[in-house]
């Protein structure tokens, strides 16, 4: 599950790199592209604006089907206060733009890519790609909500795979 | 992609639709070889494939009848007899263009040339305006039509290119056969239209006419002509049926591919339009068809056939 799961992150941080260069945040003094996993990351008071927050809600296991099926419920947080040199009063603009990244990102065929298991990074090894596609829906986008001057919305996209034999 | 991926079930989004001419003369269907070009690229079909886009609701049926051969007292089946062969299939284009239109309808589809005011009506359009000859140089894509009468043409506007119409009979139409011709009629503009090789303009320079897309039929030959066109119109009763070589496309989550082809499809139903909900209370109007499979032989064994299903692995 954790391999479907770090593979949807990298393929979105891919594509939103490749879309929206400018879209960046800097987390720990380094600059990346404006995603990141919440659990992956240092807890905070308070959510990092104009940045793409992904955090993993609900499992289901399809023990039925010929390999097991794993649908992964992604919600995508995010949010704008606009800028500071528009005094804010570009937060809707932003919080469009933000949508349109999200929906070119999460729906740009193709919507699957290979599996790949990221954990031999943390010890040097490369990335290995294993025998099976992670895939996924359309992104849902959730309604507007509005905490003074700021804008935010939740999305969020199911994410398959199959449990491969000796999996985590 | 392995071993694995054979036990599992594709996985499915839609499915992709595309057409390829049957040559109405000969009864020559185009055959798709999976063998061959089962991994194309959905955006880039081989030649002569032509892309429909997704379709929906696609639902295939088999009217095959197997019965049983008995003997004795009281009677055993035996063994079993293929008694009829068929197969239908049904769906509905996700978009709307000449192509769509037509082998939605079934039958001929007309093109709507433009008129001058005041000729006298028809249900299909009256009289056209006289077409404009192609100058050489013309290509599939750029038509060489000279400065003055570049003038009468404009940038969106729809263009129908074929040759004048002679009191010739049987199948007519460049690149794809659009009608049959019973008797012979008087309409000079008779090919142009019903044929199915259209196109837009996308821009107009010193004489020439750039299309957004290439024509069905290819470079277009000196007898050809262009006309004008507003919209495309088909009719319930009409009698010929449109036939066409088909090939559907299901892509599965883990590369593989699920391929049907159907050399010669006709349509079975008459001309309607599936209505599905859209967002903010809107219907949306979907080209819907239902088909009949036609027997082609395999030139592998000489089996008589109507469809092939492939399944290409990742």
């Amino acid at each position: 599950m954790q391999n479907a799961k770090d593979t949807f992150y990298e393929v979105m941080k891919s594509r939103l790199a490749a879309l929206d260069p400018d879209r960046t945040i800097v987390v720990r003094g380094a600059t990346r592209p404006a995603i990141l996993v919440e659990a992956n990351e240092l807890a905070l008071e308070d959510p990092l604006p104009d940045c793409f927050r992904l955090r993993w809600l609900g499992v289901t296991v399809d023990a039925q089907s010929a390999l097991p099926l794993v649908t992964q419920r992604c919600e995508i947080a995010y949010e704008t206060a606009g800028t500071a040199i528009n005094s804010g009063m570009d937060r809707g603009r932003i919080l469009s733009a933000l949508d349109a990244d999200l929906a070119q990102i999460v729906n740009a065929a193709p919507q699957s890519a290979v599996k790949t298991n990221y954990a031999g990074l943390a010890f040097g090894q490369p990335a290995v790609a294993m025998k099976t596609n992670v895939w996924w829906s359309d992104v849902a986008f959730g309604a507007v909500t509005q905490s003074g001057a700021t804008l935010a919305r939740t999305a969020t996209v199911d994410v398959m795979s199959y449990q491969e034999a000796g999996e985590l | 992609m392995s071993e694995t991926m054979d036990v599992v079930s594709p996985a499915i989004r839609r499915v992709r639709a595309y057409f390829a001419p049957v040559n109405r003369a000969t009864g020559a269907p185009t055959i798709f070889d999976p063998a061959q070009s089962g991994a194309f690229s959905l955006d880039a079909p081989p030649a002569p494939w032509i892309d429909l886009g997704w379709i929906k609701n696609f639902k295939r049926t088999s009217g095959t009848k197997i019965d049983a051969v008995r003997t004795g007292a009281p009677s055993v089946t035996q063994k079993q007899a293929r008694t009829d062969i068929d197969a239908t299939l049904e769906f509905a284009f996700e978009s709307w263009s000449k192509l769509q239109l037509s082998l939605a309808c079934g039958t001929q589809q007309m093109n709507l040339l433009k008129t001058a005011n005041g000729v006298t009506s028809a249900g299909s359009g009256g009289t056209a305006i006289a077409a404009t000859p192609l100058l050489t140089g013309s290509t599939a894509s750029v038509l060489q039509v000279g400065t003055d009468a570049a003038a009468a043409f404009s940038v969106g506007e729809l263009v129908a290119v074929d040759v004048d119409y002679a009191s010739t009979t049987g199948f007519v139409g460049s690149g794809v056969s659009g009608a049959y011709v019973k008797a012979a009629l008087t309409d000079v503009d008779y090919i142009r239209r019903i044929t199915l090789n259209v196109a837009r303009i996308a821009a107009i320079h010193s004489g020439t006419l750039t299309l957004e897309a290439p024509l069905l039929a290819g470079a277009p030959t000196s007898a050809m002509k262009v006309s004008a066109m507003t919209g495309f119109c088909d009719r319930e009763g009409s009698t010929f049926f449109q036939e066409w070589s088909a090939l559907f496309v299901g892509e599965g989550q883990q590369g593989e591919r699920v391929i049907w082809h159907y050399p010669r499809l006709q349509s079975l139903a008459g001309v309607a339009e599936a209505v599905a909900a859209s967002s903010g209370g809107y219907e949306a109007l979907r080209l819907a068809g239902a088909y009949r499979a036609l027997p082609v032989k395999d030139a592998v064994d000489g089996e008589t056939v109507v469809c092939f299903r492939s399944y290409v692995a990742a």
